[in-house]
């Protein structure tokens, strides 16, 4: 009896010591080495979507948005559907003014192994009558 | 030896659980009050509005065959703008869930700051409701009051509300917008060309609506700009006009008071001194129903919040409503 109860011990303390990596934001590096965007968005000041279409290429590592006629490209809130694990730089901390469409808005995928990094541009174009 | 010192335990505690489980510690029912008391909620929500009303209930009792109440009052720190009055009828709550009113005196005299009632049936026991209509002088100050009662035995007692906060801001509501109108924040106010003509710079926004093929459109309210030309079509502008007024749209904002169907959600003077509108456009379109928006004025000197409390998909014309703080 006293013998389990000792290897029970053991494995409690060696699961609890097991040290799994965080980065600088303190989100766990995991062995994933997908880096991708899933699917994106972009919701105008009023919470809702200004999007008309949109393309994620994955390989030319683009997305090109068209987004409804009249819409206030200054106050825009993109969101990004990455793939498990992964992660955006910069991050997205309120509304992101893309009105200049001369230079467009790029964001990086960090995959969830942080090894892996894929900088995508985001084209806006804005719908015409 | 030991198990039996384990039972020997095991019966002081379970005799010591049921002794103590028997004790008798019998609820008695708290005497109630003995003379006059009372007793006062606020009943209305929200900033208190200038034009506005500020809701009480006060009530008053006092026991069972020891005599009846004789009168309530009310007394404001500002006396009340016409409208003020303090109900002359108790409700109760019927079966159906509706508020039924019993006549307990005459109605209500007020006599500057304070507001009486002379009851004329015998009761001892009554809540009043008490309307107070917010004056322009109370405009950005507090305003406090005090209830009292009195009884047959000469006994009085009161009750201390406040103070409140009175609003600066300014609120109108369901104004009605016809397609090709022209709508003043500083008037809150809503023109025609001809008078938009006579009155150009006072003129914040252009309201339309227009359905076009391919577009979502629908109704708009764009400044009188030479930029927001594009959105603008088929109008030639009033001379004079060309304001560039700040238009943000903005989520799930509905003001109770300015929608009527909403609960808890307000915005206030703090709301409209606070928001940072410029980087805002000068427009917006595809405006729908129960959308809100912020607005700032060309020359800063007013902000608002306005709610669409109408508005159909297919039909031109609003109905809105609408409320202003002035900045400068």
């Amino acid at each position: 009896m006293k013998k389990y109860l000792f290897i029970l011990l053991i494995t409690v303390a060696w699961v609890a010591c097991v040290d799994y990596p965080i980065d600088e934001d303190g989100l766990l590096i995991t062995e994933r080495g997908e880096c991708y965007v899933g699917s994106f968005e972009l919701l105008g000041s009023d919470q809702k979507t200004v999007l008309n279409q949109v393309a994620v290429d994955t390989v030319a590592q683009t997305i090109d948005a068209e987004v409804h006629y009249g819409t206030d490209l200054k106050n825009l809130y993109p969101q990004f559907s990455l793939v498990t694990d992964a992660k955006l730089d910069p991050k997205i901390t309120g509304k992101v003014d893309f009105s200049d469409l001369d230079n467009p808005k790029k964001y990086t995928v960090v995959s969830g192994n942080r090894k892996v990094r894929k900088e995508y541009t985001i084209y806006i174009t804005v719908q015409t009558r | 030896m030991q198990i039996k010192h384990y039972y020997i335990i095991l019966s002081i505690a379970c005799f010591g659980i049921i002794f103590a489980s028997c004790d008798d510690n019998a609820y008695t029912i708290p005497d109630g009050a003995k003379e006059l008391t009372n007793d006062c909620l606020k009943r209305s929500l929200g900033p208190n509005m200038v034009g506005g009303s500020i809701d009480f209930a006060y009530a008053m009792a006092l026991p069972f065959n020891t005599g009846n109440l004789v009168s309530a009052k009310v007394e404001a720190s500002i006396a009340g703008a016409s409208g003020t009055y303090l109900e002359n009828h108790s409700y109760h709550t019927g079966s159906g869930g509706e508020n039924v009113g019993i006549e307990i005196g005459s109605p209500s005299v007020t006599d500057g700051i304070a507001t009486e009632v002379v009851f004329t049936r015998d009761t001892c026991a009554s809540t009043l409701r008490y309307y107070y209509i917010v004056p322009e002088e109370a405009r950005g100050k507090q305003v406090s009051f005090k209830f009292s009662a009195s009884d047959s035995n000469g006994k009085q007692v009161s009750y201390d509300m406040g103070p409140y906060n009175i609003s600066e801001m300014d609120m109108k509501l369901d104004m009605a917008l016809t397609n090709n109108s022209y709508f003043s924040i500083s008037d809150m106010a809503v023109y025609n060309a001809t008078q938009a003509a006579e009155n150009p710079d006072k003129i914040d926004l252009v309201y339309l609506f227009r359905t076009m093929r391919g577009v979502t459109f629908r109704h708009a309210f764009v400044s009188p700009t030479a930029e927001n030309a594009d959105y603008l079509p088929n109008l030639t502008l009033p001379a004079g006009v060309g304001n560039s007024t700040k238009f943000m749209k903005v989520y799930a904002s509905a003001d109770q008071q300015l929608a009527r169907n909403e609960f808890g959600v307000f915005v206030d003077d703090l709301d409209l001194r606070e928001i940072n509108l410029s980087n805002a456009p000068d427009y917006g379109i595809n405006i729908a129903q129960n959308a809100g928006a912020w607005l700032e004025t060309a020359d800063g000197k007013y902000r608002a919040y306005i709610y669409v409390n109408k508005a159909s998909e297919t039909v031109g014309g609003m109905t809105i409503s609408i409320k202003r703080l002035k900045i400068k």
